[in-house]
């Protein structure tokens, strides 16, 4: 017996669901499954096929039974099926030699025997004219469209008044239209009486506009449940209200990521992944991660010209990842064996910013410095908003709007840059404005619906906007900090461990790649080679690429400046600065996205492999680059001094409740 | 089924028409068989095959007097083609309904017992594999009587289809009906009216249209090796003892065209019973 406040319907205790395989042995369908569902709540299973999710609908409906832990209804575990549970299946499941009066009346014989047959008729009746199947209730199931017996199966399943209703795939077979009309159906009906449902579903428009929660599950072997939605939509719904919603779209990016993410995984696993070890080195066979930006320039050169082949590493695949939180996870499953990472996030997943055990990863090289800009959209521009002192003035006069500005991490030099302009001109980033994380390539078309004020992004998606007249550019990176560091090569300390020849072999590939990046008499051949549909698909002329000049304002759309001036390599750009990780770390800690590490220290000590980066430099005979930058500055002229962090910290007027925290990190080890 | 042509609509009233435009169905098979008709007269009367030509079925006196007087009784064997036939027919309509009824109850339980199917399987494979004239001896030995045996040949031989085709049309009822039931919770019997019958109706009447075809012929073959009955059978062995070859044709002919009526028969009923299935 539960004794929670609010009794749970279901409960799904532990489940695990084994099958036995023809050759002997056995396949595990699904691992520690633990749900507990509510009476009067519309719950959704998403996933890949074949990850289960029909198996753990057969276990609740007790057709199925878990290898082991239990499913209870009620209080009491389920063993056998029973029309408390009534399943509404895939392919109908009517009975094509009863018409769709007799198949309804079937079930409410067999169900409620009890009952007198003119009461019979009645509720036959009733749930016939529910799903609207008057004139049709004669006719055989062959003589009906897919839509309309679908609606006797509905009305069957309702018509013995279960406990649970339970939907496999209820609509997949269904054109678009009539879908969405049983949707809607379904929709009114459980509200209407407050039924308990459980749809699995491969939908995930279908998941967002019918559920209260969606279940998402892994892929098998061995399906988890990788997360629950809450759908925060109010109730009744209607399908054009609901996309209008501002939750919509992000409960609609976040399953269609976690899909992605599982289709990667499988991708992944079907792939050999033996490690390779050739030429004195460990690994050989690598996946590099980056996301379609300018600045995964290096490592497009590198491949394109033979840069790892050069130095050994023969198999190297780059791997296209839509956003930074591909790569995090890609890092943390070990799907991926190093990426381009924007430069906070090695100190902020180190520190466990990605929610996760803290997970030391290091980077032994810089790749590219500035390249971002600050943008808002035309809509503001229009209402005379040129300068930050006028962003200022119109969100104090319209204060009551929702003020959304879009960054692409929370560990992204972006993020900090933008929070630290806004902060410094009076603006608090997290209360005057709401800053959301969106996909690069999704920015453009929120800023062009108006449904974020601006940006901050690097190229090309900084200057495309402002070429094509969506907005207009408010502050560039010279006019924030200069030179600061946009991305960089990022490892998990124990790959690093595992394989030191490798690392060092990498890092010499892409230094002499960034080499290359920085001539400018390349830069015509880089947009080329970026627009190809592998890196980045756009027309070359939208990847530009231009020198630093102090003297350009980047204020004006049409002005040179507006083209972003990236830094792949130079004096004292490439090795990795304590410095400049330790700012950001302050920075992180400032918006309370990370507790300031007590042993920042160490934290940096593993994290900036300096000593990698020397050697890389000195058996490429580039010495003279690896000097170290010296001082931090932004353009408030706020001095850092990385001896006192914290007094960094307290000397910033808007910031959080930001805590210090010894950061507990295992020792270095191999992976 | 004849589609009416645009350009000449007052065709389809007139039958010559009719005939002319549905000439691709019925000419076909009217020049096959009467091509080989025509090579059997030609073949016969030239000598170059020992058998009668047909056209000598009706100008010969003995088989003119059984096709033109399949009624006539002279007592004992001496009777008409109908009268033949009737015997045969009764025999086979014993021996088939027993073999209906055990073939389709065995049939559903072996298909609904997975464990009683693995125990029978092996011997209705190996049983069904003895051909009917293999039967008779064991039948007389079994039952000492002509007409019991005839019987029991027809049964045995006429069963295996029924049996396996039921237990395999049980064994096919979609896992969708099956689930349904179970939700459902629903009782036997009204499983076995709602469901099952239904749902294996058409493989039950597949195995019944292969059985009354086997049905036919063993009885044929019975009553061949059992003297002195009464059926269209031993008629055929009673003109080849006698070498009324003549008769030997017209019984041949005759055997294949009730046959053929009983086949369509089994396909009419179960269009009826089980429609659009």
């Amino acid at each position: 017996m539960t004794t929670t406040p609010a009794p749970s319907l279901v409960d799904v205790r532990a489940i695990d669901k084994s099958f036995a395989l023809k050759g002997g042995g056995s396949y595990l369908a699904l691992q520690g499954i633990d749900l507990e569902i509510r009476k009067g709540e519309f719950i959704s299973l998403i996933g890949h096929s074949g990850c289960g999710k029909s198996t753990l609908l057969n276990m609740i409906a007790g057709l199925d039974l878990p290898t082991e832990g239990t499913v209870l209804l009620d209080g009491e575990a389920i063993k056998r099926p029973g029309p408390d549970k009534m399943v509404v299946f895939q392919n109908y499941s009517l009975l094509p030699w009863l018409s769709v009066r007799e198949n309804i009346a079937l079930a409410v014989d067999e169900v409620m025997g009890k009952i007198g047959s003119r009461e019979r008729d009645a509720v036959v009746q009733e749930h016939i004219d529910m799903v609207g199947l008057g004139p049709a209730a004669a006719k055989l199931p062959l003589q009906l469209s897919g839509g309309m017996r679908q609606r006797v199966a509905i009305a069957r399943a309702l018509a013995i008044r279960p406990k649970l209703l339970l939907l496999d795939e209820p609509f997949g077979a269904l054109d678009a239209l009539t879908r969405g009309n049983l949707q809607e159906k379904l929709m009114q009906i459980c509200n209407e009486h407050e039924l308990t449902a459980v749809m699995v579903t491969h939908d995930v428009d279908e998941a967002v506009l019918l559920s209260d929660r969606i279940v998402m599950l892994t892929n098998g072997p061995g399906s988890k449940i990788g997360g629950i939605l809450e759908v925060d939509i109010p109730r009744p719904r209607a399908r054009l209200e609901v996309v209008h919603h501002p939750s919509y779209y992000s409960l609609r990016s976040e399953i269609i990521y976690f899909l992605n993410r599982q289709k990667r995984v499988k991708q992944w696993r079907a792939r050999p992944h033996a490690v390779v070890a050739r030429h004195g080195l460990e690994k050989v066979n690598l996946d590099l991660g980056f996301l379609p930006l300018a600045a995964s320039a290096p490592l497009a050169v590198a491949e394109a010209h033979g840069l790892f082949t050069k130095h050994g590493l023969d198999e190297v695949s780059l791997i296209r990842e839509t956003s930074w939180r591909g790569i995090v996870d890609g890092l943390v499953d070990g799907t991926l064996d190093a990426s381009l990472m924007p430069a906070g996030m090695p100190t902020w997943m180190t520190a466990g910013g990605h929610g996760g055990p803290p997970l030391p990863i290091v980077t032994p090289l810089t790749l590219s410095r500035n390249g971002n800009g600050i943008t808002l959209g035309r809509r503001l521009a229009e209402q005379g908003v040129r300068t930050v002192e006028d962003y200022r003035a119109y969100l104090k006069s319209h204060e009551r709007e929702p003020h959304t500005m879009g960054i692409v991490h929370e560990a992204s030099m972006h993020n900090l840059l933008l929070r630290y302009w806004l902060a410094a001109n009076g603006i608090d980033p997290d209360k005057d404005v709401h800053l959301q994380a969106l996909p690069p390539a999704q920015m453009l078309a929120d800023l062009k619906d108006g449904s974020i004020d601006g940006y901050c992004v690097g190229a090309p998606w900084l200057d495309r906007a402002i070429r094509d007249g969506h907005g207009i550019a408010v502050a560039g990176d010279l006019a924030i900090w200069p030179g600061h560091p946009g991305k960089v090569l990022g490892l998990r300390e124990d790959w690093a461990i595992a394989y030191p020849n490798t690392n060092i072999a990498l890092t010499k590939a892409l230094l002499e790649a960034c080499r290359y990046c920085a001539d400018p008499a390349h830069w015509a051949e880089l947009s080329e080679l970026l627009s190809d549909r592998r890196y980045l698909g756009i027309k070359p002329e939208m990847i530009r690429f231009s020198e630093a000049s102090a003297d350009v304002d980047r204020g004006g759309p049409e002005s040179e400046g507006a083209v972003p001036h990236h830094l792949f390599f130079g004096e004292g750009l490439n090795r990795p600065s304590r410095t400049e990780h330790l700012w950001m770390m302050t920075q992180m800690a400032r918006w309370a996205e990370i507790p300031l590490p007590r042993n920042w220290v160490e934290i940096l000590e593993r994290v900036c492999q300096v000593g990698v980066f020397s050697t890389a430099a000195r058996e490429l005979g580039l010495d003279a680059i690896s000097y170290q930058r010296q001082g931090i500055e932004l353009f408030d002229g706020l001095p850092f001094n990385a001896d006192d962090p914290i007094g960094y910290l307290n000397a910033q007027t808007i910031k959080r409740d930001f805590s210090i925290a010894e950061i507990p990190l295992a020792p270095p080890r191999r992976a | 089924m004849v589609p009416t042509s645009p350009r000449r609509p007052g065709v389809a009233s007139n039958p010559l028409g009719w005939l002319t435009r549905s000439s691709g169905t019925w000419l076909p098979p009217l020049l096959g068989t009467g091509g080989f008709l025509l090579l059997w007269q030609i073949l016969s009367s030239a000598g170059v095959i020992a058998l009668p030509a047909p056209s000598s079925l009706f100008t010969e006196e003995r088989t003119r007097t059984l096709i033109l007087y399949p009624f006539y009784d002279r007592g004992g064997l001496d009777k008409g083609l109908f009268w033949q036939t009737m015997a045969s027919l009764s025999r086979v309509a014993q021996g088939y309904t027993l073999a209906a009824l055990v073939g389709i109850a065995v049939g559903i339980t072996i298909g609904l017992k997975p464990t009683i199917n693995r125990a029978f399987d092996p011997l209705f494979q190996f049983l069904r594999m003895v051909a009917p004239l293999a039967w008779v001896p064991i039948a007389l030995v079994l039952f000492q009587k002509n007409q019991p045996a005839a019987i029991f040949v027809i049964f045995i031989t006429a069963i295996w289809p029924i049996l396996i085709n039921t237990a395999e049309g049980v064994r096919q009822i979609p896992q969708d009906y099956r689930n349904v039931a179970l939700v459902l919770q629903m009782s036997s019997r009204r499983f076995f009216t709602k469901v099952l019958i239904p749902s294996a109706l058409p493989y039950i009447f597949t195995g019944l249209r292969i059985s009354i075809g086997l049905a036919w012929l063993a009885i044929i073959a019975a009553e061949i090796v059992m003297p002195g009955t009464l059926g269209i059978g031993f008629f055929i062995w009673d003109a080849y003892q006698q070498n009324y070859v003549g008769e030997i044709v017209l019984g041949v002919i005759w055997i294949g065209a009730i046959g053929l009526v009983l086949d369509r028969l089994m396909a009419w009923l179960q269009t009826r019973i089980s429609p659009g299935q």
